[in-house]
């Protein structure tokens, strides 16, 4: 009884120390663009799952397909069902690291550049990303920023001919996490 | 016979321009759904919807995905990040901390939510559009009772 007792105590601090170290939100945001002479589309989610552990740097965030809101209703219809199939691919995700998360030190308020690297998985396809963002710590929050491109061909995004002209080969994606430390 | 045929191209071009109207405003233009006035596909407690996604994501994601859920449980909070009002109905700690369902409501519906005290008894109706290994996430929110 008394070495149960010490080993779930030792569980327990592992636990705090572990959480301690961790930054979540449940309400990121992630945006792409696309701009064509013809017309800019936007949509936005605010629905992203994000954490990142400040002692290894682990980095990921969870993005369903159908939250992502248009302008129009049309797009939006299209985007779910003829091009990201949101049906059969429900979820988009990244999961990596921080390279130099070393540098962030998460005490001082302060903007610091860092360079993210992982798997990004768009409808089933996984492609390895290398994106340079920044990390601001402020007032014991860390505020999270990228804009990157993305090669639609990449993760198997077919547009069809008759709209080819309206919608880019490469969209362009901005992510804003307001991460709070995980309180346990 | 020159007259009739000039009457024919004005009618069709007449229907062709009709056409052209009703596919930019009722196709191109269409409005968003309006859920607050959409039927319910499922009528059923929160927690049951949430446990049907956490024993199996897959299956639950086929089920409730896409469609209008009226879920019925207990209020733990309204969070407001942003510009958004959200209503957590709650069943698990997890590695994110709370997990369950997420409720984001319509703006003419954020008022009805923050005025509840947690602990009430609330069914909110809106469309579902996933799960994502730790809530289950609800748009387009209004109040039904």
């Amino acid at each position: 009884m008394k070495k149960a007792t010490i080993l779930f105590m030792f569980a327990l601090l592992a636990t705090v120390s572990v959480s301690a170290q961790k930054y979540i939100t449940k309400n990121g945001y992630i945006r792409f663009f696309s701009s064509t002479p013809v017309e800019d589309i936007e949509a936005h989610n605010r629905q992203v799952n994000s954490a990142l552990d400040q002692k290894n740097g682990d980095f990921v965030f969870k993005v369903l397909m159908k939250s992502f809101q248009f302008e129009k209703a049309l797009m939006q219809e299209h985007f779910n069902e003829n091009y990201v199939e949101s049906d059969k691919f429900p979820n988009a995700t990244f999961s990596g690291k921080v390279k130099n998360i070393g540098e962030i030190d998460f005490t001082r308020n302060g903007v610091y550049q860092t360079t993210v690297e992982g798997d990004l998985t768009i409808k089933g396809i996984t492609k390895k990303v290398t994106e340079k963002g920044t990390f601001e710590v402020k007032d014991g929050k860390v505020i999270g920023k990228s804009t990157f491109n993305i090669l639609l061909a990449d993760y198997g995004i077919k547009i069809p001919n008759t709209v080819a002209s309206n919608i880019s080969k490469t969209i362009q994606i901005d992510v804003e996490v307001n991460l709070e430390k995980l309180a346990k | 016979m020159k007259r009739k045929i000039l009457t024919a191209g004005a009618v069709l071009a007449g229907l062709g321009l009709i056409a052209g109207i009703f596919v930019y405003f009722f196709l191109f233009n269409k409005p968003h759904t309006d859920y607050s006035k959409a039927e319910a596909d499922f009528e059923m407690k929160a927690v049951a919807v949430f446990e049907e996604f956490r024993t199996n994501p897959e299956l639950a994601s086929g089920k409730y995905n896409g469609k209008v859920l009226s879920l019925t449980g207990e209020l733990t909070a309204v969070e407001q990040p942003d510009s958004l009002t959200i209503a957590v109905f709650s069943y698990e700690e997890g590695m994110f901390g709370s997990e369950g369902v997420r409720f984001t409501m319509l703006p003419e519906y954020a008022g009805s939510v923050i005025a509840v005290a947690p602990g009430s008894t609330l069914t909110l109706k809106g469309l579902c559009t996933g799960y994502n290994e730790t809530d289950v996430i609800m748009e387009h929110c209004s109040v039904v009772k």
